[in-house]
């Protein structure tokens, strides 16, 4: 029965499948302070998704992820101390997801039906990301300002258990099943007709607009869709993690976003999340050693796949397994 | 009189923007490079000048072996990376934030991660108009006219400068009429370079500097160009310069620094909605 289900999916799902089981198996293998780190990890992994799914499939890079990552965490902070005097745990992820696709469409709708584009677009996007970061600094009556926020991990009442996220292993096997539900649904959306007209807009928009489809409204859509998961993805980590900083809305985070993004293949879903989540992991390790020769490495490693795999590691790995395939 | 002080204060912001700007409104504006390695070449001008007057090297020649060395920076950096992308300006964005990556990392290993400080060459203030002004900022802001007048006269007034506006205008009929393309490129982008660095040391009296001091001017710089206008290398940048820096002056007269900086970046993105081409440009 497993194996009729798998049978239709195409690689990139059947992988997903082995990735997400690897990962649910993480705890009882390595267990201890991975078991609370990872799922942080898996939130930056869901933000560097919300980027590929706009860099990779329509063509528009954003400096400014992380602006809506820090909304999402803020609100979540909000929500969870009380200071928005309604909902939950649930309720507040709905709701950062709602605020990130609001603040990305109207700057989306505003900028594209002008004709905004590439250069331009990316630096109001850097923009986008320095005023989020400073609005969280300097209105420290709601923020915390450079203190910055601390967040409780609540209980969750869902119909058939109670959840406490107190616990370590509860809340990454919560955080590891929304990630792959976001995978999941972020991985239908690409394969639906909206998902190709994307793709289409990224390959020649003159031609789709001859072809009678408005492209602002389309750019307008997927990037409000990929404002909604950044702002999701930094409610889920301001819960795991407990807190919020102005500098999580940065510029230096958003852009360290486009890098993961860059070395795992935009245009692979799975191949961002997995970027993230590595990359993120190996920084925390290896930065506790050697910071600097670690970022230069980064930084290297990030010139190197602009100039010889423009699709990052993802690319170059279905570059191969096709090549293999021809041969056979 | 408070007015005049205002005024004055938004002056000095505005020139010392539009020497930070100038760097960048050559590379971006004539050759088309979305150099996001702008505030690292800023940042680097800055540790070059601290690092030769902690030698024992006064200021001045300090400056300028600071511009020279960031110029040589640029140069190895068009040669062996930027070069290869001019017809792919979005690579160029990414490449040169590589740039940035690799740049800041090195600075932190030569120079560490700490803050370091240039002695200010004219501690003292001038007193004028009944105001007493910074005499540093004001030789600067000065510095940063004489700039600005070079960069414009060099492009309107010598042969280098027709020969690159031939490029700009077009470059097939300008390589066609015998113009060693290449090599006009990798001018441009080393005196884009030399600008940056000359600009960072410059300014490095004025702050303490860290290996992320330079982005600060980054997408101000970016702002200041785009809205003043590709290629309008004086008058474009002073009028960015006044929208993006000499206006938070006035903003911050009626709420804090920090929110006035906000509000800038706003201002900015609107009317990079509704000048797409500059403030200047669309007025034709």
């Amino acid at each position: 029965m497993a194996f009729h289900i798998l049978a239709r999916f195409d690689g990139e799902a059947k992988f997903a499948v082995v990735v997400f089981v690897l990962l649910a198996l993480i705890p009882a293998a390595l267990g201890g302070y991975t078991t609370y780190i990872l799922p942080q990890y898996m939130c930056f992994g869901i933000l560097a998704m919300s980027l590929a799914l706009l860099w990779g499939y329509t063509g528009i890079l954003s400096f400014g992820q992380a602006g809506f990552f820090a909304i999402g965490g803020y609100l979540m902070g909000l929500v969870l101390s009380g200071a928005i005097p309604f909902g939950g745990f649930v309720v507040a992820l709905l709701l950062a997801a709602g605020l990130g696709y609001v603040v990305a469409a109207l700057l989306g709708y505003f900028l594209f039906s002008a004709g905004v584009r590439d250069a331009y677009f990316v630096i109001v996007t850097l923009a986008l990301s320095i005023i989020v970061e400073q609005l969280a600094v300097s209105q420290s009556q709601l923020t915390g300002g450079w203190n910055g926020m601390f967040v409780m991990r609540p209980e969750v009442d869902l119909v058939v258990a109670k959840v406490n996220l107190y616990g370590d292993l509860p809340a990454f096997y919560t955080v590891l099943a929304i990630v792959a539900l976001v995978y999941v649904l972020l991985h239908v959306y690409t394969r639906s007709r909206h998902g190709k007209i994307l793709v289409g807009i990224r390959e020649n928009e003159a031609r789709l607009t001859s072809l009678g489809v408005n492209t602002a409204w389309k750019k307008t859509l997927a990037f409000a869709l990929s404002g909604a998961v950044a702002a999701f993805g930094g409610a889920l980590y301001a819960m795991h993690s407990g807190f919020v900083s102005p500098s999580l809305g940065g510029v230096l985070f958003s852009t360290e976003v486009v890098v993961w993004v860059a070395i795992a293949g935009r245009t692979s879903l799975l191949g961002a999340l997995l970027g993230g989540i590595a990359v993120s992991w190996l920084s925390s390790i290896i930065s506790a050693w050697t910071p600097a020769y670690w970022q230069l490495f980064v930084g290297l490693i990030f010139i190197v796949t602009i100039v010889f795999f423009r699709d990052g590691v993802a690319g170059a790995i279905a570059q191969i397994s096709r090549k293999r395939r021809s041969k056979t | 009189m408070a007015v005049l002080g205002i005024l004055i204060d938004a002056t000095l912001i505005t020139l010392v923007m539009a020497l930070a700007a100038s760097g960048l409104a050559v590379v971006f504006g004539l050759i088309g490079v979305i150099n996001m390695g702008h505030g690292a070449m800023l940042t680097l001008g800055a540790y070059l000048t601290w690092a030769a007057t902690g030698a024992g090297i006064p200021f001045v020649p300090a400056v300028l072996l600071a511009a020279l060395g960031v110029g040589f920076i640029g140069l190895l950096l068009e040669h062996f990376l930027i070069r290869y992308f001019y017809d792919r300006p979005f690579e160029t964005l990414l490449l040169t934030w590589g740039f940035f990556l690799v740049s800041t990392e090195v600075i932190k290993i030569i120079f560490g991660p700490d803050f370091r400080s240039v002695a200010s060459p004219l501690p003292g203030t001038i007193e004028a108009f009944g105001q007493s002004i910074p005499a540093y900022r004001a030789t600067v802001a000065g510095l940063s006219l004489v700039v600005l007048t070079t960069i414009g006269l060099v492009y309107k007034k010598t042969s280098f400068g027709l020969r690159v506006r031939a490029l700009v205008q077009n470059r097939e009929v300008a390589s066609l009429m015998g113009q060693d393309v290449s090599m006009l490129y990798k001018q441009v982008f080393v005196a884009g370079a030399f600008l940056s660095g000359l600009a960072g040391a410059l300014i490095a009296p004025m702050l303490s500097i860290d290996p992320y001091i330079g982005n600060v001017y980054l997408v101000r710089s970016f702002f200041v160009v785009t809205l003043g206008g590709l290629g309008l290398l004086v008058e474009g940048t002073i009028v960015g310069s006044i929208v993006i820096a000499g206006s938070e002056t006035f903003f911050s007269l009626v709420t804090g620094q920090v929110f006035a900086q906000s509000i800038v970046f706003v201002f900015a993105v609107v009317l990079l909605r509704f000048f797409p081409r500059g403030i200047l440009a669309s007025r034709n």
